[in-house]
């Protein structure tokens, strides 16, 4: 699949639970519709619910990379104001 | 006024420690009180109590410092305000349940409803020993299902929209059993390690996971107390409507097979799980177990 470039990064991996997700929403808050966030977090509970959440609010993921031995890169497109 | 012993015989109101108290024990199904509950919980605490709660392992709500001389006007009040009793002694007890998917995010079944239906359909009961049942909403089983005479565990079996997948690559690392893998540009999943925990279904972008089939795990046979035992995985998926009749099945067949105060968790060690299993006269739909889905 061919690279998406991301407008704004987001370090979360030494975050946890709820911290990771309120951190991407804030971050995802500041952008515009559609604008790409590249958000790297670790694997398990940290992916999984930033993921879930994500879609619960109406962003987008575009793709997902492992980057590292236990780390992800997520590309989300903000979506539309609610 | 005189003392209603077939109300009292119904249980919740318990002796407690102290000459002339006993504690007056509440239910709360599934955990579930409304804030009209807890203030009227707080006001007949102060009443009839010593303005304080204790709460149980099984989400319930007991007020101590109750005199004897007092139930009837105490019963009385908590009927009228809507407030439920709870139980004690040898006879179904309280149904413990999570919040289920109406609020936590991981949640693959409304725990509310199906913990209802078991209220409306169990509670009370009178049968030779304890009997104690919990649900869960997901393959988490924060209510510890296997701890329990029949605990029930939400499960949801995926399917997949293959037109709608973008091949983000999300469900193949999100998925938990590692049952979903993505090759060639085609995702693909191993039913078998599938936990139906629905992570896919859950947070898939373009919804390309679907809702196949939404039931239970059931637990049968679990106990804690002196002597722990886990429950036995004796059905791998049970759908909603077949919950009720499946339970009453299997407290039938304890009650003819028990010998003395033993409790189910007993009784299927002493016959094997499998002996057990055969008694139940439930077909099942065996052929989904553990992700068959189609
Ligand atoms: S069992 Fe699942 S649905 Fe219930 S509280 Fe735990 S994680 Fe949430
Ligand atoms: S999460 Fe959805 S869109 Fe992404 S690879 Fe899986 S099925 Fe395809």
């Amino acid at each position: 699949m061919a690279e998406i470039k991301a407008t704004k990064r987001l370090d979360i991996t030494g975050d946890c639970c709820p911290i990771t997700f309120v951190k991407t929403k804030l971050a995802l808050e500041e952008m515009q519709p559609g604008e790409i966030l590249e958000v790297l977090l670790t694997e398990g509970e940290p992916l999984s619910n930033v993921s879930r959440s994500l879609k619960a609010e109406g962003h987008k993921i575009l793709q997902v990379k492992k980057i590292g031995a236990n780390i992800y890169s997520l590309i989300v497109a903000r979506g539309e104001e609610q | 006024m005189a003392l209603d012993f077939h109300e009292l015989k119904k249980g919740g109101f318990i002796k407690q420690q102290g000459r002339d108290l006993f504690l007056m024990r509440l239910r709360a199904i599934g955990g579930h009180l409304t804030s009209r509950d807890l203030e009227n919980i707080a006001r007949i605490a102060a009443k009839y109590g010593r303005g304080e709660v204790h709460l149980t392992t099984r989400q319930g709500v007991e007020i101590p410092g109750v005199r004897l001389e007092q139930y009837q006007e105490l019963i009385a009040e908590v009927k009228a305000l809507n407030l439920l009793p709870g139980a004690c002694g040898p006879r179904v007890r309280s149904i413990v349940a999570c919040p289920g998917k109406e609020i936590c995010p991981n949640g693959v079944i409304d725990t509310r409803a199906i913990a209802g239906e078991l209220d409306r359909a169990f509670f009370g009961r009178d049968i030779p020993v304890k009997f104690k049942m919990a649900v869960a909403g997901c393959y988490n089983a924060c209510t510890k299902p296997m701890e329990n005479d029949v605990g029930l565990q939400g499960v949801v079996y995926p399917e997949l929209v293959a037109g709608r997948c973008s091949l983000c690559g999300l469900c193949q690392s999100i998925c938990p059993g590692g049952a979903i893998k993505i090759m060639n540009d085609r995702v693909s999943m191993d039913r078998k390690k599938c936990h139906g925990d629905g992570a896919c279904i859950a947070s898939c972008p373009n919804n390309a996971w679907v809702t196949a089939t939404t039931g239970f795990v059931v637990y049968v046979g679990g106990k804690m107390g002196r002597n722990p035992q886990l429950g036995y995985k004796m059905f791998e998926f049970v759908p909603e409507n077949d919950v009720v009749p499946l339970i009453n099945s299997i407290i039938v067949v304890y009650e003819e097979k028990r010998k003395g105060q033993e409790r189910l968790a007993d009784v299927i060690r002493r016959l094997g799980p499998e002996v057990f299993r055969e008694l139940i006269p439930y077909s099942g739909r065996e052929e989904v177990a553990a992700g068959g889905g189609n």
